[in-house]
């Protein structure tokens, strides 16, 4: 008897926890639901490394130049 | 804007690996950004992932034309959107929507002020590209856009080359498209 009313809590539980991971989510506008899904996006690492290699075969100087066009420096 | 500070010292952050820390910090403050509008405006991990590619590589070649009339983000938007709409355009995989069809969406029930309900947030990415596939190009663009809150919408206006007038007007009728065709995704 005492282990039925453990399994039924347990079930119970697993059904709370269920809803909890459907809980409903409202967005005030569509700007506020694609700033929310740019937020779960993260950019994949395969590119920094490709843009690595790609960046390195080019003289870095362009690089140094672009600094001082924005800063004067 | 999270933009460079002059006088800080570009090395302080930079990713390992990178030969030119100062276009790697660049990186790593807009790198989301682009990625999102590429991945959202093309719909497709992979194309999104070598428009990033091809944008931040012309981006770095270009580095000495960069001129400082516009910030950095709007200067990287630019050839982003270019590179996705040629990309578009030799695919051809885009559905072409006709005038009547989007005048079908914006004269139906305005919903655009109704709150967008989800469920499920792990379909919620799946809902979005749906959504954003249903629409015209001008639109879909327009939203991506006006979701970054980095851009104001004189910048927006600049880079799709309208009046902020008619951005605005735009944007009503594409948040209007966009809540529409959502609710139909559920």
């Amino acid at each position: 008897m005492k282990q039925h009313t453990k399994l039924n809590q347990k079930q119970e539980t697993i059904a709370e926890q269920q809803t909890e991971s459907k809980v409903a989510r409202e967005f005030s506008s569509s700007e506020e639901l694609l700033r929310f899904d740019a937020g779960q996006t993260s950019v994949p690492p395969e590119i920094t490394q490709r843009l690595q290699k790609s960046s390195a075969q080019i003289s870095p100087s362009a690089s140094r130049s672009w600094w001082k066009n924005i800063f004067g420096r | 804007m999270n933009e460079p500070i002059a006088g800080q010292a570009i090395e302080v952050g930079a990713p390992a690996g990178w030969k030119a820390p100062g276009f790697a910090r660049l990186y790593d403050q807009h790198s989301r950004a682009i990625f999102y509008l590429a991945l959202r405006y093309l719909g497709d991990v992979s194309k999104a992932e070598d428009a990033t590619h091809d944008v931040f590589l012309k981006a770095f070649r270009r580095l000495d034309q960069f001129r400082g009339d516009a910030s950095v983000r709007t200067w990287l938007y630019r050839i982003a959107i270019n590179h996705c709409n040629d990309l578009c355009q030799s695919w051809h995989n885009r559905h072409i929507h006709t005038t009547s069809e989007d005048a079908v969406w914006e004269n139906s029930p305005a919903k655009s002020d109704s709150p967008l309900r989800v469920l499920e947030t792990k379909e919620l990415g799946q809902r979005i590209q749906q959504t954003l596939d249903a629409l015209p190009d001008e639109y879909r663009l327009l939203l991506l856009l006006v979701a970054d809150e980095e851009l104001s919408y004189d910048e927006i206006a600049e880079l799709v080359g309208q009046s902020t007038d008619a951005v605005r007007g735009k944007l009503h009728r594409a948040r209007k498209s966009f809540a529409t065709h959502f609710e139909k995704t559920n």
